[in-house]
């Protein structure tokens, strides 16, 4: 069997503040096979967004924080790997899907230049036109019927859905092996979400990419993940494929999670507990799940 | 505010810069007290002790008519800091009200108010300055004047550009939604979120208007004779430059310090306010 | 039942660019007196132009605005800023940061006289803990309470003026969910309680299935479908209706069924 694409053990980071330390992750473990799916879903400050700066190198820089644990990358620990090999890795072998594509495009580039610098990452000798033809062909791939148009296009001239579209298909033009998704969509219109929620789907399954899918709202999670880790203030508190997750939540705080979202077939607006106490109850690891995942 | 000094003694540079300014604040404020020779601040002649350079007890030497140096800065101190802090009681109120006025309630009265502000910055500092001191008489009050009237305009600008960004919050439209006054929602609401930032520029604008004044003054037309003041210090003292060194060192020195003071407080201010515009 | 707001052929347009874009288009509904009605479109659909209204934060271009029978001017006067609040989306930007809680709960009292002076503290801690917090709250800073604590702070201002109209505009859509359960159920409490009127502006139609009575669907400034919540949600008439419903992100097989069953009617 090959190393999955990623694998994170025992993680902690910790904030040095003029107070004292911040702990933000209590030790979190999870792994993402090839081609597989997973979320990553919590509340705002439960962790799940720096988990995925942390895979891609970007808390690192900061002086205040303090990680420990590995991280795993198809085999090979991220933490030997030389700052500028693990530099590199970024935009080619795993990339990076934002909640805001407009904001995360440059205003004042049009599209085509920031493409071309993301296919140069990968080949730093692309030539201008077969950047520009791989950049027809990937934004083909998202659905983009005027690509020639959209590439001279601003990034301000274009609808947020068509920037998403754009963003996902720079992450995924180099054929990264591991997409790292934190809210995709959640600026954009139902709607539209969930067009390029599908799209994205559609897409990572014909390329065999493994997604990292960061999420607060369980019901795009039950839409697009294989398999979901829930996460609390800095714990995972449960682990499952998503069909056992949904169908049969085992922990305290996952059922509570579930139970509060209102149902669109009606029923009431959910009655929640103020009580949080099973909330930290220890990790529960539905049957399948990884034997090292289930100990820690 | 208490937090605040607290955090300011944390960081060496802000730390200085609080010795510096305290230590000026109180030689300024017990000038009579400290200083060997409080009467010559006034017209006095000594002609048995004059350009001397420094011995005891004229710890910086003595100037042309014999005058104890280092009295004079130490009294230049507080006329400079009286200055500063009259030019600026005066120009921040006023430069405070029309930026908020022109930021919040828009329209004409924003173009007319910006306009006139704009053909106040388009002047030269010192040119504007020097204008109002030339049809004025030059003494203490049309220094102040005249330094008022060049500096209210960076407090319009500052505090516009914050209102802009403000009116634009939720907190505002709450208010307006409930029906408060456009006069409470520009003192009320507004003007407490601005107040970092015209803090922050007020210290480190304490240096500067020291140090403008000063020039005022190294051009003759600024504080007179017999009244010390820095600048003419340095203005007068640099006709004997190398040889009565100390007739212009101790004076710059003395601008440099109280500069530099206001801004390493200014600068530490600035980052935990975080009032940057 | 009696209308407690009209609007009649209202439409806005907007100077963008020195062309005039139409953001609401003739749009005529009634909301009753203790119903709430939602308001449910996607951006550019015109919902926030119909919010800012209501208000009167802008006029309208064409049509009339009525409050209890009576057109409200472009003005408005005191009282109908008090009988016309609004919750806002964005708990961290609706409370000033340089003011108390206290502080912005006291502003609709004093604009409005509520009260006589001396007693105003002691209503603003009722206000507090009419929406679930302690009255010492009122000493504290926006920045030391979480986004749900804010939000029940913005509710009771807009309630301290004894409104009869509440603005609801997207008010749980920055929350986690389960302090948005916990923020809507409260919002269901007082408009029992008060006998008080939403309008509950929001995209998010899972929400809108549990809370509203009437749901009027938007898109790109018209009015396409209105009705109860009930028939809306079981016989969408329109086709925009149906994409909407079957957008939502669900976390039931229930309700994925649901929504197969409203996007099969299509054929």
């Amino acid at each position: 069997m090959s190393a999955p694409t990623l694998k994170i053990e025992n993680l902690k980071l910790g904030f040095k503040l003029w107070s004292g330390m911040v702990e933000v992750l209590h030790g979190i473990s999870l792994h993402i096979g090839k081609g597989e799916r997973v979320a990553l879903v919590g509340e705002s400050g439960s962790g799940k967004s720096v988990t995925a700066r942390i895979v891609l190198g970007m808390l690192q820089e900061i002086s205040t924080a303090r990680i420990s644990g590995s991280l795993n990358f198809e085999g090979i620990d991220l933490d030997k790997l030389k700052p500028r090999d693990r530099h590199h890795l970024r935009g080619t072998r795993m990339s990076m899907i934002f909640q805001d594509p407009t904001s995360s495009l440059n205003p004042v580039y049009p599209i085509f230049t920031q493409f071309r610098e993301v296919l140069a990452r990968a080949n730093p000798a692309i030539g201008e036109a077969e950047a520009r033809m791989k950049a027809i062909a990937a934004l083909a791939d998202v659905s983009i019927n005027e690509p020639e148009r959209v590439l001279d296009s601003y990034a301000f001239q274009l609808s947020g859905g068509m920037n998403q579209r754009v963003m996902i298909a720079m992450a995924l033009a180099n054929n990264p092996s591991l997409l790292l998704a934190d809210e995709p969509g959640t600026a954009l219109d139902v709607t539209v979400q969930a067009q390029t929620l599908k799209l994205m789907s559609d897409l990572v399954e014909q390329h065999g990419t493994s997604v990292l899918f960061i999420s607060h709202n369980l019901g795009v999670v039950r839409e697009f993940a294989d398999r979901v880790y829930v996460i609390y203030k800095g714990r995972i508190v449960e682990q499952a494929t998503t069909k056992q997750l949904f169908s049969d939540p085992q922990h305290p705080y996952t059922r509570a999670l579930l139970s509060a979202v209102p149902r669109i077939t009606g029923g009431g607006i959910p009655d929640i507990a103020e009580d949080t106490a099973g909330f930290l109850d220890p990790l529960i690891a539905h049957p399948g799940a990884s034997e090292k995942e289930r100990l820690a | 505010m208490k937090k605040t000094l607290l955090i300011l003694t944390r960081n060496p540079l802000s730390l200085l810069g609080l010795i510096l300014v305290t230590i000026i604040v109180l030689a300024a404020v017990f000038a009579d007290f400290i200083t060997p020779f409080p009467e010559h601040v006034g017209a006095v002649v000594d002609f048995t002790n004059f350009n001397q350079p420094p011995h005891w007890p004229n710890i910086f030497g003595t100037d042309l008519v014999g005058r104890d140096l280092f009295t004079r800065v130490v009294y230049a101190y507080r006329v400079s800091l009286i200055l500063a802090a009259v030019v600026l009681i005066i120009a921040v109120p006023i430069g405070v009200a029309i930026g908020l006025a022109a930021g919040y309630l828009g329209g004409w009265t924003e173009y007319v108010l910006m306009r006139i502000t704009d053909i106040f910055l388009s002047i030269p500092p010192l040119v504007l300055a020097m204008s109002i001191m030339g049809l004025l008489e030059p003494t203490l009050t049309n220094g102040m004047i005249a330094v008022t009237a060049m500096w209210w305009p960076w407090y319009t600008r500052l505090v516009y550009s914050i209102t802009r960004s403000e009116r634009e919050e939720g907190y505002v439209l709450a208010a307006e939604v409930i029906g408060a006054s456009k006069l409470h929602i520009m003192f009320r609401e507004i003007l407490p979120n601005c107040v970092p930032s015209i803090v922050t520029k007020m210290t480190l604008d304490f240096g500067f208007v020291i140090l403008i004044a000063s020039s005022l003054s190294f051009l003759g037309l600024g504080v007179q004779p017999p009244t010390p003041d820095l600048g003419s210090m340095v203005a007068d003292g640099a006709k004997y430059l190398p040889d009565s060194w100390w007739l212009t060192v101790f004076p710059g020195l003395a601008i440099l310090i109280a500069v530099f003071g206001f801004n390493l407080i200014g600068d530490a201010l600035r980052e935990i306010l975080g009032g940057d515009q | 039942m009696s209308a407690i707001l009209e609007l009649n052929g209202v439409s806005k347009e907007f100077a963008v660019n020195g062309r005039r874009t139409k953001a609401v288009d003739n749009v005529s509904f009634a909301v009753e007196k203790g119903e709430c009605l939602a308001i449910v479109g996607e951006s550019g659909s015109g919902k926030s132009t119909i919010a800012n209204m209501i208000l009167g934060i802008y006029g309208t271009t064409a049509g009339t605005i009525a409050f209890a029978g009576e057109p409200l001017p472009e003005r408005r006067e005191k009282r109908h800023r008090r009988a016309i609040q609004l919750v806002q989306q964005n708990p961290l930007s609706s409370l000033n940061p340089r003011r108390t809680v206290g502080a912005s709960l006291r502003l609709a009292l004093d604009v409005h006289e509520i009260g006589p002076k001396a007693e105003r503290a002691a209503r603003i801690g009722a206000l507090l803990q009419e929406v679930g917090l302690e009255p010492d709250y009122a000493r504290r800073s926006p920045a030391a309470l979480s986004g749900g604590q804010r939000q029940r702070v913005a509710i009771a201002r807009a309630l301290a003026c004894e409104s009869e109209l509440v603005v609801l505009d997207e008010p749980t859509s920055a929350l986690d969910v389960l302090v948005q359960a916990r923020v809507l159920r409260l919002l269901a409490e007082l408009k029992a309680k008060r006998g008080l009127t939403y309008v509950f502006i929001t995209h998010d139609l899972s929400v809108v299935r549990n809370i509203a009575d009437r749901v009027a669907v938007f898109e790109r400034g018209r009015l396409i479908e209105i009705g109860t919540t009930e028939a809306l949600f079981s016989s969408p008439t329109q086709d925009y209706t149906r994409r909407l419903i079957s957008a939502v992100p669900v976390v039931s097989d229930e309700e994925a069924a649901m929504r197969q069953h409203i996007m099969g009617d299509q054929a």
